[in-house]
C-alpha cells in the first residue's frame, strides 16, 4: 500500500498541557497568534451525577485523503503529495486568496501572519528532512500522539492502526468527509466541532472536472490573477524565497 | 531599560533587538552576538545537536538544543532521560524565549531614583563587583556578618550563593523552599525518617490531595500517574478546584479547604476498625499502632463526611479499595504544602495512611531514595566569627525549621521588627520573593528597610525592580553548571549536567563567577579557587564512567537498588521504626499524632483563597515569556457562579479581591471549577515592574492579596489561611 504518514492519537492520555503547541510553535516559527496544531475540549457536565474522566483531544492538519482545500486551491499551490500523503502548500505558488482556509472543515490552515500566504501542520517536514520526529510527537509528556506511516505495521502509527483497526475513529464533519488520516483510540472527546466545508462557489464545479493541469491555468485566470496581484501588495519585502522542492515535485 | 519594540516569538524578533543591544554591549568587550536565523521554515540540514537541562521549573529535564549558527533553534526531549520519560512540557519549549525575549537584562544596573522608582544607570561590572564589595564589608562591620541575608532559587548554581554566604560569616541564607514544600518534607521525614519518592508507575490506586500532578507537573510522577491509570490504575482526586487532574481522574471530591487532615484520619479510622491495614508490615516496621487505634476511635467517616463534604460511605469505600489494593496503592505525598498553619501535621496525616498500607519500600508505594553516589564537590571550611550572634534570625519561631533553608515569612517579619538583630544587606540569586511570597507589602517594606539589596536575573522581575544593584545572569542555556543529582523511584537515580549550548549574551554572567570576584575582593579567594570542571570532577569521583556517560548520554544512570533498601535496616527515626506516633515530637510538647482543628467557617463576605500552577506557568520563574503569554496572558478571579450571583458579578466582570493584606482589582471568571466558599488566580502577574513588557499591565498580584500565616512546625507559608471578601468594581 502507498505511505500515508498520519497520526493515532489516544486523546485519553492528553493532560491539555500545550507542550505540543509550544513546540510547534518554535519548531515552524509559527508567527504571532497562528498556530498550526490545538487541543479541544469540551465543557464539564456540571448537571451530571457522576463525571467521567474528561477527553482533551490533540489534532493538526489532518493530511486528509480527499482534502477539500485541495480542491478549493485555484493555483495548486496546495497538493497531496503522492510520495508521503502529507497535504503540502507550496509557499511560491500560494497567493494568498484564503480559499483553503473556508474549505477547511478543521480550521487547521490560517493565514501566516508574516508569511502571508497558506499555512498548516506539514508534519514538521524540515524536522523529518533531518531525521527528526514531529515536534508535538517527540515534545509530549503522555506520548499521546504516535505518528507513521498508517500503512507500515512497522511504524508506531501503523502498529496502533493495525492493532485497532476497527475501533479508531476519524473526527468529521458529515457534510464534508474528508477521509482524516489522523486516528482517534478510544473516546476521542469533543465530535461536533468540524464544520461543512466552504468550497469557492466558481471553483465548485472544476473540483471534479479540472485535472490539474487545467488547475493551474485556472489559478492563473480571472480571481487567481486579482488574488496575486493583492498577495504582492500586501507582501513588500518581507516575502520569503520560495520553499524548494525535494523529488516528490508538486504537481500531481 | 529593556527595548519594547519587538516583541514576539521568534528568534528573528530577537535579532533586530540584537543589533542595538550589540553596539552598546561592545563597550563591555567579549559579547557574542548570533547570527542572523534563517528567514523561514525550521531547523535546516547542518544543525548541531547538544545537551543542556531544562530550568523552566524545578524538575531539571535532560534537553537537546538544536544549534544553527550559534542560535537556538529548538529545544526537544532527550529521550534518553528516563526521568521525565523522553518530554519536554510547553514550559521546556518556550525556553528559547528566555535567552532570546526582548527583556533580558543586559549589564549591570544601579540604582539612581527611588526604591521601586524605576530609575537605573548602566555600570560596568567592575563598579559592581567593586559596590558588592564595600557593601559587605561595610554591612559586617557595622551590623556582623549576619546582617547580611541570602536567598539563592532552585538553581544548580545555588551552592555557589550558600558557599558564599557562608564563608563570608552568615547563617541568614534562605530558600524558596519555606514558601512551598517543607511542611510535608518534615511530615514525611518525621515518619519515615526520609522523604519518599512515590513509585507511580507500579501503582493501582492513588488518592490525591493538596496536589495537581497533571497541571503542576512533576517528573516521572505526572507521566508516570497517566501510564499506570493507562494500565488499570485509579485516581482520585480531592481539591476544591476542578483542576486538569481532577478531570482526568476517575473521581473528583471538591473537598472543603483545610479539611484534607479529617479525611485522612477517617481513611485511617476505617483501616483500622475494619482491620484492613496491613498487619504484619505494621507490626514489623512501625511504632505506635496501639496510640493510633485510639486516636482515631473517634474519627469516622460519618463525623468526617460533616467536615470534608465528602459522603461518609465514599470515605468507607476508598479506605477499602485502598487496602484492596495495597501495598500498590498510596496518599500521594505531594509537594507544595505551604498552605495551612497546621500542614505538617495534615501531611503527618497523609504519611500514617501510607504506612497502613504498608506501601512503603514496595512496588507501586513509597519508595526510598536510591544510590545516586554523586559527591558534593569541592569541600571547605567555613570560618568562625566571633562577633556573630548566636543563631539565625528566624531561629527559634517554629517549633523544627529546616535551618538551611530558613522560614522566609519568619526571617521578614524579623528584619522587620530589627529583632533579635539587623540585618541591612539582602542578595538574591533566581528568586523572586516580591511575587511568590504572600503578603508583597511586607516584602516591599522589608526591601526598604534593607541598605543595600542585590539581585541577580534574568530579567528586571519585581524583586530586581525593588534593588539597589541588578546584575544581569546567564539564562541556563549560557551557562556551564555543577552536576545535579536525580531521584525518580522506578524510573532513575541518575545525574544531570549542564554545558553551554550557545555563547551568554550581553554582559551576562553566571552567578559563580560573580561570587569568585566577590569572594577575591573580600581576602575570601581560597573558597572559590576552582573551576565549575574541577567541582564537577570532583562530584563525579566516585561514579565510574561517569562523564562518559554525560557527554554521551546528557545523562548518567546508577543502577541501585530501589525496592526493600530498608531490609534489616533502621528507620532514621527516634523508635528506629516508621512513626505512627511520634515519640520527638511528644516530647516536644507537639502533638505525636495529627489532632484536628475544624476550619474557621466561611461565609457570604468571606471566603478562603487557594494557590495553584497550571502547566504553563512555573509561578513567577516563567512569567514573561512571550511564548508561554500566549497561552496565558493574564489571570482571573476564579468564582463560582453560585456566589457570583450573590454578588451581582458575571464572567468578565471587573472586581475588586481584598484580604488584610492587600486589595487587587482583576477581572473575573465565572466557574463551576471552584467551590462556591473558595476562590483562585493564578500567581505570576501583576506586576510592578515595567521591564517585565510581556505582562506588565495585566491581572493582578496574588502576592498582595495573600496572608502571611505560617505553619508552626516548619514555619512554612501558609497561605490558604487567606479570608477574602470579592465585590463588584464600579462601572
Amino acid at each position: 500500500m502507498a505511505k500515508q504518514l498520519g497520526m493515532v492519537v489516544d486523546a485519553g492520555l492528553c493532560i491539555d498541557c500545550k507542550g505540543c503547541m509550544a513546540a510547534c510553535k518554535v519548531a515552524n516559527e509559527v508567527p504571532g497568534d497562528n498556530w498550526r496544531n490545538w487541543i479541544k475540549s469540551g465543557d464539564a457536565d456540571w448537571q451530571a451525577k457522576k463525571r467521567g474522566r474528561m477527553v482533551f483531544q490533540p489534532g493538526n492538519c489532518m493530511q486528509c485523503d480527499k482534502p477539500s482545500c485541495v480542491s478549493a486551491c485555484p493555483t495548486g499551490a496546495t497538493y497531496k503529495s503522492k510520495a508521503d500523503g502529507v497535504v503540502v502548500i507550496d509557499r511560491g505558488l500560494c497567493i494568498g486568496c484564503g480559499q483553503c482556509i473556508k474549505a477547511c472543515p478543521y480550521g487547521a490552515r490560517f493565514r501566516n501572519e508574516k508569511l502571508k500566504v497558506a499555512d498548516k501542520c506539514d508534519f514538521c517536514s524540515s524536522r523529518r528532512a533531518v531525521g527528526l520526529e514531529p515536534a508535538c510527537v517527540s515534545t509530549c509528556p503522555t506520548k499521546a500522539r504516535a505518528f507513521g506511516d498508517l500503512n507500515d505495521p512497522a511504524s508506531p502509527a501503523g502498529k496502533l492502526m493495525a492493532q485497532n483497526k476497527d475501533k479508531a475513529t476519524q473526527v468529521v464533519n458529515a457534510h464534508s468527509n474528508t477521509d482524516p488520516n489522523i486516528y482517534y483510540l478510544g473516546d476521542a472527546g469533543l465530535k461536533s466541532w468540524p464544520v461543512k466545508a466552504q468550497m469557492p462557489g466558481a471553483f465548485e464545479f472544476w473540483k471534479n472536472l479540472a485535472d490539474p493541469a487545467v488547475k493551474v491555468v485556472v489559478g492563473l485566470t480571472g480571481l487567481g490573477v486579482l488574488a496575486m496581484l493583492g498577495k504582492q501588495l500586501m507582501l513588500k519585502n518581507d516575502a520569503p524565497p520560495p520553499e524548494e522542492h525535494g523529488e516528490e515535485g508538486h504537481h500531481e | 531599560m529593556a527595548q519594547t519594540s519587538s516583541r514576539g516569538i521568534s528568534r528573528r524578533g530577537f535579532l533586530k533587538l540584537a543589533g542595538a543591544a550589540g553596539a552598546a554591549a561592545a563597550v563591555g568587550g567579549g559579547v557574542t552576538g548570533p547570527r542572523p536565523a534563517q528567514a523561514a521554515g525550521g531547523i535546516k540540514p547542518g544543525f548541531t545537536s547538544k545537551y543542556s537541562v531544562c530550568d523552566m521549573c524545578f524538575n531539571k529535564c535532560s534537553l537537546i538544543a538544536r544549534v544553527q549558527d550559534g542560535v537556538i533553534q529548538k529545544l526537544d526531549p532527550n529521550p534518553k532521560f528516563l526521568k521525565s520519560r523522553g518530554m519536554l512540557c510547553a514550559k521546556g519549549n518556550a525556553g528559547v524565549e528566555q535567552v532570546y525575549g526582548a527583556d533580558r537584562l543586559k549589564y549591570p544596573l544601579l540604582r539612581v531614583g527611588e526604591r521601586g522608582e524605576g530609575k537605573f544607570k548602566r555600570i560596568s561590572w567592575d563598579q559592581a563587583l567593586d559596590l558588592m564589595a564595600a557593601n559587605f564589608k561595610k554591612i559586617g562591620e557595622q551590623y556582623t556578618r549576619c546582617g547580611f541575608m541570602f536567598m539563592a532559587g532552585s538553581d544548580m548554581q545555588s551552592t555557589f550563593v550558600h558557599r558564599f554566604a557562608e564563608a563570608y560569616g552568615s547563617y541568614n541564607t534562605l530558600s524558596h523552599e519555606s514558601m512551598c514544600l517543607i511542611a510535608g518534607t518534615r511530615a514525611f521525614l518525621d515518619t519515615f525518617g526520609e522523604v519518599p519518592i512515590p513509585d507511580m508507575l507500579y501503582t493501582k490506586y492513588v488518592v490525591m490531595a493538596g496536589a495537581n500532578r497533571f497541571e503542576s507537573l512533576v517528573t516521572p510522577d505526572s507521566m508516570d500517574l497517566m501510564t499506570a491509570m493507562k494500565n488499570g490504575a485509579k485516581l482520585v482526586v480531592l481539591d476544591p478546584r476542578y483542576t486538569k487532574t481532577a478531570a482526568k481522574a476517575d473521581e473528583w471530591f471538591a473537598i472543603k479547604p483545610r479539611t484534607d487532615m479529617a479525611f485522612m484520619l477517617a481513611i485511617a479510622h476505617v483501616l483500622i476498625t475494619e482491620n484492613l491495614y496491613d498487619k504484619k508490615f505494621v507490626a514489623a516496621k512501625t511504632y505506635g499502632i496501639e496510640q493510633l487505634t485510639k486516636h482515631v476511635k473517634p474519627y469516622t467517616p460519618q463525623w468526617a463526611a460533616e467536615q470534608c463534604d465528602i459522603p461518609a460511605e465514599e470515605i468507607q469505600r476508598i479506605a477499602r479499595e485502598l487496602a484492596a489494593a495495597a501495598p500498590a496503592a498510596m496518599v500521594y505525598p505531594g509537594r507544595r504544602s505551604s498552605n495551612y498553619t497546621d500542614s505538617t501535621q495534615i501531611r503527618r496525616s497523609y504519611a500514617i495512611v501510607n504506612a497502613l498500607l504498608g506501601n512503603w519500600d514496595r512496588p507501586g508505594g513509597l519508595t526510598a531514595a536510591r544510590v545516586v553516589g554523586l559527591g558534593g564537590g569541592i569541600p571547605f571550611e567555613a570560618p568562625f566569627y566571633e562577633d556573630n550572634p548566636e543563631d539565625r534570625i528566624d531561629a527559634g519561631k517554629a517549633t523544627l525549621m529546616f535551618p538551611e533553608e530558613g522560614s522566609f515569612k519568619l526571617a521578614r517579619d524579623a528584619v522587620l521588627e530589627g529583632k533579635p538583630y539587623p540585618v541591612k544587606g539582602f542578595f538574591l540569586y533566581h528568586t523572586n520573593p516580591m511575587q511568590t511570597a504572600a503578603n508583597r507589602s511586607k516584602t516591599v517594606a522589608m526591601l526598604n528597610s534593607m541598605e543595600f539589596v542585590v539581585t541577580m536575573d534574568i530579567h528586571m522581575s519585581d524583586t530586581a525592580y525593588m534593588a539597589d544593584l541588578v546584575l544581569p545572569s546567564q539564562t541556563y542555556l549560557e551557562r556551564q553548571d555543577p552536576c545535579s543529582a536525580q531521584q525518580g523511584s522506578s524510573a532513575c537515580a541518575c545525574v544531570v549536567m549542564r554545558d553551554p549550548v550557545v555563547a551568554p549574551l550581553y554582559e551576562s554572567k553566571p552567578v559563580f563567577w560573580v561570587m569568585q570576584q566577590v569572594a577575591g575582593r573580600l581576602g575570601m579567594g581560597e573558597y572559590f579557587d576552582f573551576t565549575i570542571e574541577q567541582f564537577r570532577d570532583k562530584q563525579l569521583a566516585g561514579l565510574t564512567g561517569g562523564m562518559d556517560a554525560l557527554k554521551r548520554d546528557g545523562v548518567y544512570y546508577n543502577p541501585s537498588k530501589l525496592y526493600g533498601v530498608y531490609e534489616g535496616k533502621i528507620y532514621k527515626t527516634k523508635s528506629h521504626k516508621i512513626e505512627l506516633f511520634n515519640s520527638r515530637y511528644a516530647e516536644m510538647g507537639l502533638e505525636p499524632m495529627p489532632v484536628y482543628t475544624p476550619p474557621k467557617p466561611g461565609g457570604f463576605a468571606r471566603m478562603r483563597m487557594v494557590v495553584g500552577r497550571n502547566a504553563v506557568i512555573t509561578q513567577s520563574s516563567s512569567q514573561n515569556n512571550a511564548l508561554l503569554a500566549k497561552f496565558q496572558p493574564t489571570n482571573h478571579l476564579w468564582i463560582h457562579p453560585e456566589r457570583a450571583q450573590e454578588l451581582d458579578i458575571k464572567d468578565g466582570d471587573w472586581v475588586w479581591v481584598k484580604s488584610k493584606a492587600g486589595k487587587q482589582r482583576i477581572k473575573a471568571k465565572v466557574t463551576y471549577e471552584t467551590r462556591p466558599d473558595t476562590v483562585y488566580m493564578a500567581t505570576g502577574f501583576g506586576v510592578l515592574s515595567p521591564g517585565l513588557a510581556n505582562i506588565y499591565g495585566k491581572g493582578a498580584c496574588i502576592a498582595q492579596v495573600l496572608t502571611d500565616e505560617f505553619d508552626s512546625i516548619t514555619g512554612n507559608m501558609a497561605m490558604h489561611e487567606t479570608w477574602v471578601r470579592v465585590g463588584k468594581e464600579a462601572a
